[in-house]
């Protein structure tokens, strides 16, 4: 298989897989439970008002009209209007997307910096007791929610240091300091969770690639074995790793919804939240839509990473 | 997996102290650490303007305040969308209208300068405030008033049908204006001192969801939808100017988030907080204020009055003596709230207490089940999707189950497939909801509202009420017509929600009775 077959392939797959998630989002949300005009008007809203606001959002129209309709749209970039404030919905969407791949970028550095060294130390002294005791630590931190990570660092550096905000955020030209200040905690609570999971894979990648032949080759040459693996191995070893943070990177996006709430960061996932209190299902269905596009993008990218990294997925599968 | 035989590869016994070429990964980690131990510094350096609101100088006349809040404004239009957050931020700071209520929720002139009722009470003659403009400089007159109350027949929030009996709008002068009533209607004043007697410039009308073109002694800075809510002085205020050049209202789902941003120097007033459990701990500490305030919320327990068993008033007496209020009220509010027994709450002035007419008594209401032939009972309980509403469920399934009540607990997420399921379509038999709009009690005269409250009498008590001659009698006709309305046991009305302020000591003039229409900030003040 050459390359651009491979890339026409997994582009082929990456739309079909997004149109296919389109219609399930849309008929998921269409079957839910729940009235968007009644909850739009609360408690003291007559029949007659409910039905007006119904046919003024066009909710009186057939399931797969209102489906084209909305299909189309997203494919010029509009997402359609928000039925609460009667604004376009891509707009929004795109600010808070800015803010949260700020919170998953940063999360992630902070997931990269922890795993390596941990991960590589972990492995490094696997049978000393504190390569077996970071290897605990790190099985540890993945048991811990992501939220509960957060109010504990709230706690600390927050509410009895007085260090950092508890909440909000703070956009880089208002300033790099409240900048900064603003995304530590929340970044923190994402990245050093998903950096304990990443550092396993880390860890298990660098005693897998330790038992290969070139390793042993390199270690008969005489070669000390800290620096086969930093010359020879990590290259290797950063293959899975690359495939599970691509997957991570995924499920950074998810894992910042949570964090976003506990933070009060105005992201997606915060978006995403508050569309669904206010049933806003066109602004829902489109944060889900381009929370899918984004994960299947990253899982392109990876894909097309491998044959960067590693040579042999060049031309052969 | 890994055998010892592979690692030795890694783990070379005969491995001498490391030289410099094999530190090289650790450098790069302790340079890595390095890294991460300046951002802290850069960031704690930071942390101290960390308020978001920005020039903090605390000099006279630049005094900001930071006020933590519950649910955010789904938009800025209050007269398309329901929600008490909209109004909560607007009325009185930008918008406000003839009259306001003060904090004992009593009726004071505001953009009216006084006003006199004809006898029959069926014509208001209104004299305004001459020399008011909008913040977009349009002038405030009584072609406005006509305007604004024209329009409210055409709003899909906050209940047109309040206005309903007014006929008509007349110009005077414009300084004068008279309204014209169907019929009299005591609550009248009530009403426009709400949402619904907001004025607004004809000429910004277009885009109520994200502008707000007021009187007040605020302009509305910006909104950042679900995030916070900032509003500047109005220089060109016609009254007494606001102290705060700044006010910024901060919006969090979580309990515990405003109180740890309050901790953290955030914010400055906690307001309508939900961790009560953190009452005691702020009230020792001696930077902080608390008030506890009462609401207009009641907390009620419906029964579907229309359908078996909660047809039968027996069983609907049974509940009411079968649950501990007490026990709720101390469970749902840390004991903050206020016992109640009927359908007012304590800021009306047809308030009585009540709460001791259907003491907890067990016994009684095993006997009231027994004499309706319902002594083992199986009922669905809805509860919706909200905090307070799950811990009273909890309750309130276990008192049942002593007097022989099953109670089949239904989660139902709020607002959404509460109001669709329960409150639109009445599917349930027994729901919890704390009714935060002001005088609630009108719609037990309406069989089509959710409880199904059907009572020709009591409809008849409330109608003659509100048309009475007088102030007396219209208070002394809503009694009668509660206490016909707790006679017939039509639900259990639980507690009067708390409102509990915690404020910074500096924090002035922000009052923890909430009357249900605004957070009034024009007489704040947070000198530092």
């Amino acid at each position: 298989m050459t390359m651009a077959f491979r890339l026409l392939r997994r582009a082929g797959i990456f739309l079909l897989t997004a149109w296919v998630a389109s219609i399930v989002v849309f008929a998921l949300l269409a079957i839910l439970p729940g009235n968007v005009a009644q909850t739009m008007l609360g408690v003291q809203a007559t029949p007659q008002a409910v039905a007006a606001l119904e046919q003024q959002l066009g909710l009186d129209r057939p399931v797969p009209i209102r489906y084209l309709d909305w299909l189309s749209g997203m494919l010029h970039g509009d997402l359609g209007t928000s039925y609460v404030t009667g604004q376009p919905i891509a707009p929004e969407v795109f600010d808070h997307l800015q803010v949260s791949l700020i919170l998953v970028i940063a999360a992630m550095i902070v997931a990269i910096c922890v795993a390596l060294p941990v991960g590589v130390y972990a492995a490094y002294r696997q049978r000393r007791w504190d390569g077996t005791l970071v290897s605990a630590l790190s099985q540890l931190a993945v048991a811990v929610p992501g939220f509960l990570a957060g109010l504990l660092l709230v706690i600390l550096f927050s509410v009895t240091l007085g260090w950092l905000p508890a909440s909000g955020w703070s956009a880089p030209i208002e300033g790099i300091g409240p900048f900064l200040s603003h995304l530590l905690l929340p970044a923190l609570s994402l990245g050093l969770i998903q950096g304990a999971i990443l550092s396993r894979y880390v860890r298990s990648a660098v005693l897998e690639i330790t038992r290969e032949d070139f390793m042993r080759t390199a270690r008969s040459k005489g070669m000390r074995p800290l620096r086969a693996l930093v010359r020879h191995g990590l290259r290797n070893a950063m293959i899975p790793v690359l495939t599970v943070t691509g997957i991570e990177l995924a499920a950074l996006f998810v894992g910042a919804i949570v964090i976003e709430t506990v933070f009060v960061v105005p992201g997606i996932g915060s978006l995403l939240i508050r569309s669904v209190q206010n049933r806003d299902l066109i602004e829902v269905q489109g944060i889900v839509m381009v929370i899918v596009v984004i994960v299947l993008v990253i899982n392109l990218v990876v894909d097309l990473l491998y044959a960067v990294i590693d040579p042999r997925l060049r031309s052969s599968r | 997996m890994t055998t010892a035989s592979q690692m030795t590869d890694l783990e070379d016994p005969r491995e001498p102290t490391p030289r410099p070429r094999t530190r090289r990964p650790r450098l790069v980690a302790v340079a890595a650490l390095l890294a991460v131990l300046s951002l802290l510094a850069a960031c704690s350096a930071g942390a101290g303007n960390s308020g978001g609101t920005g020039n903090n100088t605390g000099g006279s006349g630049q005094q900001t305040l930071t006020v933590g809040l519950g649910a955010a404004p789904a938009n800025l239009d209050f007269t398309q969308t329901a929600g008490a957050a909209i109004p909560q931020a607007l009325m009185y700071n930008v918008y406000e209208g003839l009259v306001k209520l003060d904090e004992h929720a009593d009726v004071k002139p505001l953009l009216a300068t006084s006003w006199k009722i004809s006898d029959g009470g069926t014509k208001y003659d209104f004299t305004l405030r001459s020399g008011v403009k909008f913040s977009n400089g349009d002038p405030f007159n009584a072609d406005v008033v006509k305007f604004s109350l024209d329009r409210v027949p055409d709003w899909k929030a906050n209940t047109p049908t309040y206005l309903s009996a007014i006929r008509s709008v007349s110009v005077v002068s414009p300084t004068e204006v008279m309204i014209n009533l169907k019929q009299p209607d005591n609550n009248l004043l009530f009403w426009l001192a709400g949402p619904l007697g907001a004025m607004f410039s004809p000429n910004a009308v277009d885009d109520l969801a994200t502008t707000a073109i007021g009187t007040g002694p605020y302009l509305l800075d910006r909104y950042n939808r679900g995030e916070s809510l900032i509003l500047k002085r109005n220089d060109n205020y016609w009254g007494t100017e606001a102290q705060l050049a700044t006010a910024t209202l901060r919006y969090y789902n979580d309990a515990n988030a405003p109180v740890n941003a309050l901790r953290s120097g955030d914010l400055d007033v906690v307001y309508q907080t939900q961790a009560a459990d953190q009452v005691k701990q702020f009230q020792a500490d001696d930077q902080y204020n608390v008030q506890i305030g009462a609401t207009t919320g009641i907390t009620v327990m419906s029964m579907n009055n229309a359908r078996p068993p909660f047809n039968d008033r027996r069983v609907r007496l049974a509940i009411i003596y079968g649950v501990d209020r007490d026990a709720i009220n101390t469970t749902a509010t840390n004991g903050y709230g206020k016992v109640l027994g009927g359908p007012v709450a304590p800021t009306d002035p047809w308030y009585v207490d009540l709460s001791k007419k259907y003491p907890y008594d067990p016994q009684k209401a095993k006997q009231l089940l027994a004499e309706a032939g319902k002594s083992k009972l199986t009922v669905d309980f809805t509860v919706p999707s909200l905090p307070y509403a799950q811990t009273i469920a909890q309750v309130v399934k276990s008192d049942l189950a002593k007097i022989g009540v099953t109670a089949n607990l239904q989660t139902q997420e709020f607002p959404a497939v509460w109001l669709d399921k329960t409150f639109t379509q009445h599917d349930y038999d027994l729901t919890v909801i704390n009714h935060v709009e002001a005088r609630n009690v009108f719609n037990y005269a309406d069989p089509s509202y959710y409880w199904s409250y059907r009572n020709k009498a009591v409809q008849k008590q409330l109608t003659d009420a509100v048309a009475a001659p007088s102030q007396q009698a219209f208070v002394a006709g809503m009694k009668t017509a509660v206490n016909g309305i707790v006679d017939d046991a039509a639900a259990d009305w639980l507690y009067n929600a708390p409102n509990i302020v915690i404020a910074k000591k500096s924090v002035a003039g922000v009052n923890a009775d909430d009357t249900g229409v605004s957070l009034d900030l024009t007489k704040a003040s947070n000198p530092k």
